[in-house]
């Protein structure tokens, strides 16, 4: 029997006669100084992700021998078990915001603490370097060069793509980098946008994408359109993936006019996962891809663009430019290395909770969730009349439960999933959610 | 043969220390684009404090400082900013502040000692008069310590007298303070004290602070609220960032008492090397970490064969030119380093036989 969550974690292990646990409360969030071992034992172990989450650690150890003590203990252990639920339940943090919100793991924190470094400007930092390899094999493009955010990834592959002034990208109207970016590519970058309306599956149609390049013969009056950019998953329409065939069919008509293709791909791998396809499969089709480590992946910060060695060389220094340019990066690196490599399997079960959590919402008088749309890891959910709360009343209740996220508009509400969020926190989410909207707050049952 | 690995390519190159990597791997972090960073939080807070300022906000490196501060200085289309035609900005950040920012630039002469003549900046100032052919010029920029004329400081009362022209005309006052602690510790004045007249000030503590990443901009709150807007456009917005934050207050702490030490270095490294035949350094502005080295025309050698044999020896520096090398001395390069390079350098010159680099 194993019970776990944000803030505790007991082992109970039925295969060993010694058993071990902590228990932890969060009492005030402190850094925790000792990075684990590679064998958790009653001293040592922390929870995953849980390195700021523990305050003031209270550690009840038994180590107990074979027979005796044994029979004693367990009877106390339950006791424990049971107190330790009913105080957790009131000092749990389920934190849906976004997958933004994900904390270096210890690992993480060790690899950062041991990197190898060098400036990263004047030479190259190993550590990136051997991040931006490692990241160029596994989309299958040439290059590779890490920046510090989703944004700037897109920025720089707009505006490199973009480079003779009057050039205009096509992008979907609901489009991350459209709506969340501050107009970054026109304000900083001197890009003009054409929208085409995104449809709800998050794709944008071909027919209206052709209808949106400017004709040459025009151009006394026509900026030069240079690229189309997709966006896969595409955020705002719920974390919506974009096929492989759909994605090769807008590169085909961008390479028929010329244009470049670039994929905002702020959460490919969630894409690859629900659509069980190789992720550099899945790219194939485009010019560069923003890919962010720092979303599901769970590294605290950076995103990497891939592309072609030319593409990348103008981005690096693109990224001087914009002041993106850091020196012993490969801090950052590491623990981006470590993330590729344990948290991209965890997807999957990203999205297995983020069905059950929608499928367990829609259940709710009140809430309506389109659980056939919800394919990786976000949750749109809307706040029907019944229900006599805004948006931002459930989130302030809810808040007082523990379980944060982001109310988008006065009757919708965004939710993410990520690795460090559990299955049981998704049970104890419905759980709160129902007493929300039942009216009594009853301990979240 | 002794072998040593002397890194004078520039003070960036510093490594973080055991200290500030145990802070990484320990830092309080959280979502600083969502809410605040609780490490990061900190450091901006001392770094106000420290540099007197309202307000602080932590960049990924000083040409996105400095960027940020032009641009948010420089708000309104058809601005013009007036800075040296010698400084950073306007030569090592891709002239960032016109290809990005869409902000013009006016250059005027930098001195030898990084100062510009007052009159000459005043001169400088366009007329609102002449508005419809003219852009308008918003903002004064200072580099304290200059870099390219050698790491040389402007004095407290310089700074006063352009702020006081600043203000005198309706301008903004920026300080480019990548290496302002080496300035503060140079003149023996207060860190606050030095910078009192800029309406902020772009300090780097990857330099000779010696943090892995990072610079902060201070200001006042409104500039500071606008400057985190602008940062996040360009893509500077990072997330768990407490993990650099926290290296940086290491840094902060530990690190600016050293910088008294490296300026003792680069002056017995200035003198050392200018008793070399064949190279001259003007020692006496020598005031900080920075030296330029020039090669004479009675020297054994170039400035490019001699890097590449020093680079055999183990010694790193920066080609400035066919007869000039630029060498900067940081908290990672200590005396006997100094000794070890001086020596180097006698031995690439002379053409003598290396014996043991002494």
């Amino acid at each position: 029997m194993i019970v776990k969550s944000p803030q505790s974690q007991w082992l109970l292990s039925w295969e060993k006669v010694t058993f071990e646990w902590e228990v932890s409360w969060k009492l005030k969030e402190q850094p925790s100084p000792n990075p684990p071992t590679s064998n958790p034992t009653l001293f040592n172990y922390k929870p995953e992700g849980g390195s700021d989450h523990c305050g003031i650690k209270l550690i009840i150890g038994f180590r107990v021998s074979l027979l005796l003590s044994f029979w004693a203990a367990t009877g106390c252990a339950i006791g424990l078990l049971v107190g330790e639920v009913l105080a957790e339940m009131s000092s749990r943090i389920i934190d849906l915001r976004s997958d933004t919100v994900t904390k270096p793991t210890a690992t993480m924190r060790a690899a950062m603490e041991a990197a190898e470094v060098d400036d990263d400007v004047l030479a190259h930092d190993p550590t990136a370097l051997r991040l931006e390899t490692e990241m160029a094999k596994i989309m299958g493009k040439e290059a590779a060069v890490f920046v510090s955010s989703g944004t700037m990834g897109n920025l720089i592959s707009v505006l490199v793509h973009c480079e003779t002034r009057g050039s205009e990208v096509i992008l979907g109207d609901n489009s991350h980098i459209h709506l969340c970016e501050s107009g970054g590519i026109s304000t900083i970058g001197a890009v003009h946008p054409r929208t085409v309306r995104n449809n709800p599956d998050g794709t944008m149609d071909i027919g209206l994408i052709e209808a949106a390049i400017r004709d040459p013969q025009r151009e006394l009056i026509y900026p030069t359109t240079r690229l189309i950019c997709l966006e896969n998953t595409h955020g705002n329409c719920g974390g919506r993936c974009q096929s492989i065939e759909y994605t090769d069919k807008v590169g085909d008509l961008a390479k028929k006019h010329g244009l470049k293709l670039h994929i905002d791909g702020a959460r490919i791998f969630n894409a690859a996962t629900a659509l069980k396809v190789p992720v550099d499969r899945l790219v194939w089709a485009a010019d560069s891809v923003s890919v962010c480590l720092s979303k599901g992946i769970g590294a605290p910060v950076g995103s990497v663009i891939v592309g072609s060695k030319d593409f990348i060389s103008k981005a690096r220094r693109l990224r001087k430019t914009l002041g993106g340019g850091m020196r012993q990066v490969g801090i950052l690196c590491a623990a981006a290395l470590v993330a590729v490599q344990e948290n991209v399997p965890k997807l999957e079960e990203d999205h297995r909770n983020a069905k059950a959590l929608a499928a367990g919402l829609n259940r709710i008088k009140g809430l309506k969730v389109y659980v056939e749309s919800v394919e990786t890891n976000i949750i749109f959910m809307d706040l029907l009349e019944e229900s006599q709360l805004t948006a931002r009343e459930l989130s302030e209740k809810l808040g007082q439960k523990g379980i944060l996220l982001i109310a988008g508009s006065s009757t919708r509400i965004r939710l993410v999933v990520h690795h460090q969020v559990t299955t049981p926190d998704i049970q104890y989410a419905i759980s709160c959610f129902k007493g929300a909207l039942a009216g009594a707050l009853e301990n979240g049952f | 043969m002794v072998f040593q690995f002397v890194d004078l390519r520039s003070d960036t190159v510093t490594k973080p220390t055991e200290s500030m990597r145990a802070a990484m791997a320990a830092a309080e972090v959280d979502d600083d684009v969502l809410v605040n960073d609780p490490t990061a939080f900190r450091l901006e807070s001392e770094m106000a404090r420290i540099m007197g300022k309202e307000a602080a906000l932590f960049v990924p490196s000083g040409t996105m400082g400095n960027l940020i501060s032009v641009l948010v200085h420089c708000e309104t289309r058809g601005s013009e900013v007036i800075l040296g035609d010698n400084s950073h900005i306007h030569i090592y950040e891709n002239g960032g502040i016109s290809t990005i920012g869409g902000v013009h630039p006016r250059t005027v002469r930098n001195n030898p000692d990084g100062t510009m003549d007052i009159g000459l900046i005043e001169a400088a100032i366009r007329d609102p008069r002449g508005e419809l052919l003219y852009p308008t010029t918003k903002l004064i920029c200072l580099e304290n310590t200059q870099a390219n004329c050698g790491g040389r400081c402007l004095s407290v009362d310089y700074t006063d007298k352009v702020g006081e022209l600043a203000k005198k005309h309706g301008l903004n006052l920026h300080i480019d303070g990548a290496r302002i602690f080496n300035a503060a510790t140079a003149l023996k004045v207060p860190v606050d004290r030095l910078v009192r007249a800029a309406d902020s000030v772009s300090v780097c503590l990857s330099k000779g602070i010696g943090a892995p990443v990072g610079s902060v901009i201070v200001g006042s709150s409104d500039f500071i609220s606008k400057a985190r807007r602008l940062r996040k456009t360009l893509g500077g917005g990072m997330r768990q960032v407490g993990v650099l934050c926290a290296a940086a207050l290491v840094a902060v702490q530990e690190n600016i008492s050293k910088l008294e030490e490296d300026h003792r270095n680069a002056r017995a490294l200035a003198e050392g090397l200018d008793q070399i035949k064949g190279l001259k350094v003007n020692v006496a502005s020598v005031e900080t970490n920075i030296i330029y080295v020039d090669f004479l025309k009675d020297s054994n050698s170039t400035a490019e064969k001699t890097s590449k044999k020093l680079k055999e020896q183990g010694i790193l520096l920066m080609l400035e030119s066919s007869n000039r090398i630029r060498l900067v001395l940081h908290h990672q390069v200590s005396a006997s380093d100094v000794q070890y390079t001086i020596s180097c350098f006698k031995s690439a010159l002379t053409g003598a036989p290396e014996k043991n680099g002494f």
